[in-house]
């Protein structure tokens, strides 16, 4: 069996001795060995996986009930608002419902005096370190200035597969889903994709 | 380099599960009678003719179609295909190039493994069947094409017939799994 074929995984441990009980339980001769059954398994295993998150599109798994900010809201609220719903990121939409941004925890985290803000623990750090509060630079900011403009946006067809190689690609963690006009459908998270794997994969 | 050519010379994997008696009996039975089918008409109808219809070839295609059912080399695509076209090449072998035989014979099977490859025919009695239509002496190569339609293709026939009539007696059993 070729290396690349008996490292891949199959979903299982598949032991050799499985296959061949399986193969006394079907009747007659099998001109095929366990080795030989096992490299298909995983081959086809593989095919399946790659079609299924081929097949699914961000309008099946995305998120449709997202709290967006506008603009002109000011980054307290918009900070509310993210810690109120659990979420590390909400997309900026203007009075079209147009998106023109997106503003994560990054966000906040570079504008606040955090150098190379790698996560929260830098910001503590940084409280740790300084006196008073680090979110003074930003308190009467809005969410126009601080979020990350144009937003990474994708259409509702798009296959999870290319959405979960635009996430790595571009480092992000979520992506807006827009109509053909950029209004603002619903967002697609790196949990959401791992969910719709979990429920296709597992049944 | 050298180690990993040498290191493909072990194996990987172990041999298949014997099959059950059952199992044992129907391959007996289906190979008795599939060849008894071909003896009977070839030395009680046809010895004082002149023309055969068997061959040593049909030994081994019985082993397939009566002992691996279920293998893609012994479906009727395989069986017929498989020997016909290989009929076809040993005999244009035999034409081409007698009396080099050695040449002759050693073409015409690697050439109809290469066809039936490519025709998706793969049926490992072939090989013997345009062997055979090399070295099978004057009573085969005096056949000339005629060889490709009788013996081989009307004798595989018979042995499918008695594959699809047998095997599919056996309750555990069920032939083909493709035809074409």
């Amino acid at each position: 069996m070729p290396d690349n074929v008996k490292d891949f995984p199959t979903g299982i441990d598949l032991k050799d001795e499985d296959i061949y009980e399986a193969m006394q339980g079907i009747p007659g001769y099998l001109d095929i060995t366990s080795g030989d059954f096992k490299e298909l398994y995983s081959l086809a295993y593989r095919r399946a996986l790659e079609r299924l998150s081929r097949a699914v599109t961000a309008a099946e798994i995305m998120t449709t009930d997202v709290v967006a900010v506008k603009p002109g809201t000011p980054v307290a609220e918009v900070a509310a608002a993210m810690g109120r719903r659990g979420v590390s990121g909400v997309p900026v939409v203007n009075a079209g419902h147009k998106v023109v941004g997106v503003i994560s925890e990054k966000d906040f985290l570079s504008r606040m005096g955090v150098k190379e803000p790698r996560n929260f623990m830098s910001l503590v750090a940084g409280c740790l370190l300084t006196k008073g509060c680090v979110a003074l630079p930003i308190k009467r900011a809005l969410a126009a200035d601080l979020m990350t403009s144009p937003a990474v946006t994708v259409a509702p067809d798009t296959p999870v597969r290319d959405i979960a190689a635009l996430l790595t690609q571009k480092g992000i963690n979520r992506v807006a889903v827009t109509d053909p006009a950029g209004r603002l459908l619903g967002l697609v998270c790196r949990g959401d994709i791992v969910k719709a794997t979990m429920g296709r994969g597992a049944s | 380099m050298i180690g990993t050519y040498f290191r493909k010379m072990t194996a990987t994997t172990q041999s298949p599960p014997r099959v059950s008696l059952a199992e044992i009996c129907w391959s007996w039975l289906g190979g008795f009678l599939g060849i008894a089918a071909v003896a009977y008409l070839n030395y009680g109808w046809l010895d004082a003719t002149g023309l055969l219809l068997i061959i040593g070839s049909f030994g081994a295609s019985a082993v397939l179609i009566y002992g691996a059912i279920k293998s893609p080399l012994a479906q009727p695509r395989n069986l017929l295909g498989g020997h016909v076209l290989s009929a076809l090449i040993g005999v244009t072998a035999f034409n081409l190039l007698a009396p080099h035989l050695w040449l002759a014979a050693a073409l015409a099977v690697a050439t109809s493994i290469a066809l039936m490859h490519a025709t998706k025919t793969l049926h490992p009695p072939g090989g013997a069947t345009a062997l055979i239509a090399v070295i099978g002496g004057p009573q085969v190569t005096n056949l000339g094409y005629l060889y490709a339609l009788m013996p081989v293709g009307a004798g595989a026939l018979i042995m499918l017939a008695v594959a699809l009539l047998v095997n599919n007696l056996a309750p555990r059993r069920r032939y083909p799994e493709f035809w074409w």
